[in-house]
């Protein structure tokens, strides 16, 4: 019987075999080109209303603008990863090759996700901390604050959103169909949203906005930051710093629930 | 090497596996034969780790299979469809698959011309034909050299030809390597060429199992083939025969399962048959019934003694 020469490295193979998958020519191409369009292009117009007034609205407003489009294009990379990356390998059944390798599943999972999301969430946040750097470095260093705590926010949302996706890939076994569900999700959660703030400042009611922040904190963070009157209309529920932190920490604690039993499934449940 | 214990898998209602017991000794080529729907791909997935049974004990080596990194070093597997990362090239991915086991990178050319695939070795996996990816599977299953090796339906999808050299392979490393395997299939012609232990499985439930001499010595002693025509026609006034105990058939004769020490009077019995039915016969011999016929003499039998 021959024997091994030496340990192999099995999570960095199925890791580096995860990114060859994920990001084959020209996905990972097409999407820095979208990010880098979406960052330098779509957003430079604004920024020089916001360089104009240094405050903790307009550093705010000025990352919030910044990663709009790119967040989107984020959202979307992240989708596409777990439902082809993770969804497919169930559905063409090629998950049984992978747990032929001695790797434990949860390792497996992990190296698919570290793929799917941090890469993706690397890129992401490169661009957008090359941008801010170079389009408004005074901003930046005179209210880091705000601007941290809108990247924290709207990444803890598409990170809560890429959990359930990872969840419903899971479940149905098929990538595809996860995908027209996260998408829906997606989509309703925006409505919903829009729907629980014309609750808000027409029915003199806070509770839709509370709620609407733990899924999304960038909504509590959106009105500490910028709680003026909206048409006329005030706003029924100014945060408190703390609130915002605790509604952003919540949000946290939930996609970490979400993943901890993606991968409880994943490693104790899942048969193929 | 694999113990199975009263193994039960239900998929809802249906029942794959039904109290399954079964054991694999060490350096033995079985084969778990049964028709389509037997279970036979259900335990193999349970063997794997794969799928958790509802009921009963699975070892192998001695340990549990799931989720068992440490046991995936002594197993190999090939998957009745065997899927693979589809853009990488072939020899890449073996090389990959080298690193991940710790084997030394040159051993996947080695694997790739065993089973005639070095000519496919810069081909991307999803340009492979089907035949190819089968071959492309056992070459991945065996690149680690396992001591144990499951291969369900390996030889489906395959010419004459690579049937038979995998076949080869199959014995050879056995013979070699002391390999052992468990080949999952419903094709039993090319079983009989290099099991030397059987487990007959059939409905989820292992009907017998143990050395295919000794099976055969079991369940086929004192079956008589009858080569002739219209099988049919004889077939029906033999089965009245008070001494037979089962008549198969075929579509050029049948074989009959007689009481211990009857033979003989089958032979004259036959003659007399024949000639009434107006029937001529071609050729008759003992003990020499097929891994086929001895599959259905199992279940026919297991039939009827659970009948009574």
């Amino acid at each position: 019987m021959r024997r091994s020469t030496h340990k192999g490295k099995p999570f960095l193979e199925i890791f580096s075999l995860a990114l060859q998958e994920d990001y084959r020519f020209p996905i990972l191409e097409i999407f820095a080109f979208l990010y880098s369009l979406g960052t330098f292009i779509y957003a430079y117009p604004f920024f020089q209303g916001y360089a104009a007034t240094l405050s903790e609205q307009s550093a705010y407003s000025m990352a919030t603008t910044l990663m709009g489009l790119p967040l989107n294009i984020f959202i979307i990379l992240m989708f596409k990863n777990i439902a082809y990356g993770i969804g497919s390998d169930l559905e063409k059944a090629t998950i049984q090759t992978l747990f032929s390798y001695p790797l434990k599943r949860h390792l497996i999972l992990t190296a698919k996700l570290l793929s799917a999301i941090l890469v993706a969430l690397l890129v992401f946040l490169g661009t957008q901390v090359s941008a801010l750097y170079l389009l408004a470095p005074e901003i930046v260093s005179s209210y880091p604050v705000p601007v941290f705590l809108a990247y924290l926010a709207n990444v803890g949302y598409a990170l809560f959103l890429t959990a359930i996706l990872l969840l419903l890939t899971l479940k149905t076994r098929r990538g595809g169909l996860a995908v027209v569900f996260g998408l829906i999700m997606y989509f309703a959660i925006a409505v919903i949203q829009g729907i629980a703030s014309v609750i808000e400042y027409l029915g003199h009611i806070d509770w839709p906005s509370r709620v609407m922040s733990i899924i999304n904190p960038a909504t509590v963070v959106g009105k500490y930051y910028t709680s003026g009157p909206v048409m006329g209309l005030s706003s029924q529920w100014v945060p408190t710093f703390n609130e915002v932190l605790l509604y952003v920490f919540g949000c946290y604690v939930i996609v970490a629930i979400l993943f901890a039993f993606c991968y409880r499934y994943f490693s104790r449940r899942l048969s193929l | 090497m694999i113990s199975a214990r009263d193994l039960v898998k239900k998929y809802g209602q249906v029942v794959a596996v039904d109290g399954l017991d079964l054991k694999v000794e060490e350096g033995s080529i079985t084969g778990l034969i049964g028709p389509n729907g037997a279970g036979k791909t259900t335990t193999i997935k349970i063997i794997l780790g794969l799928l958790r049974p509802d009921r009963g004990d699975i070892e192998v080596f001695g340990e549990s299979p799931w989720d068992n990194p440490g046991l995936r070093e002594l197993v190999g597997v090939v998957h009745e469809k065997a899927y693979f990362p589809s853009h990488q090239k072939s020899l890449d991915y073996l090389e990959r698959v080298c690193r991940i086991f710790g084997v030394p990178e040159a051993r996947a050319k080695e694997v790739l011309s065993q089973v005639d695939l070095e000519d496919a070795s810069e081909r991307q996996i999803r340009a492979l034909s089907a035949g190819m990816l089968q071959r492309f599977a056992v070459a991945h299953a065996i690149i680690h050299d396992p001591k144990l090796v499951l291969a369900d339906e390996m030889t489906a999808n395959l010419d004459p030809q690579a049937r038979s050299s995998l076949l080869d392979l199959v014995a050879n490393l056995n013979k070699t390597e002391k390999t052992t395997f468990l080949l999952s299939s419903h094709i039993l012609p090319e079983l009989s060429r290099v099991c030397d232990s059987v487990a007959i499985i059939n409905r989820g439930k292992v009907y017998a199992a143990g050395k295919l001499l000794e099976l055969y010595e079991k369940y086929a002693a004192g079956v008589i083939r009858i080569t002739l025509e219209n099988p049919e026609k004889l077939a029906a006034e033999v089965k009245n025969l008070p001494y037979v105990e089962a008549v198969n058939i075929d579509a050029r004769g049948i074989s009959v399962r007689t009481a211990k020490g009857k033979e003989e009077n089958l032979y004259e019995d036959a003659a007399k048959l024949a000639k009434k039915a107006e029937v001529r016969i071609l050729g008759i011999e003992t003990g020499s019934a097929s891994l086929e016929e001895l599959y259905r003499l199992v279940v026919t039998g297991e039939r009827k003694e659970s009948q009574e």
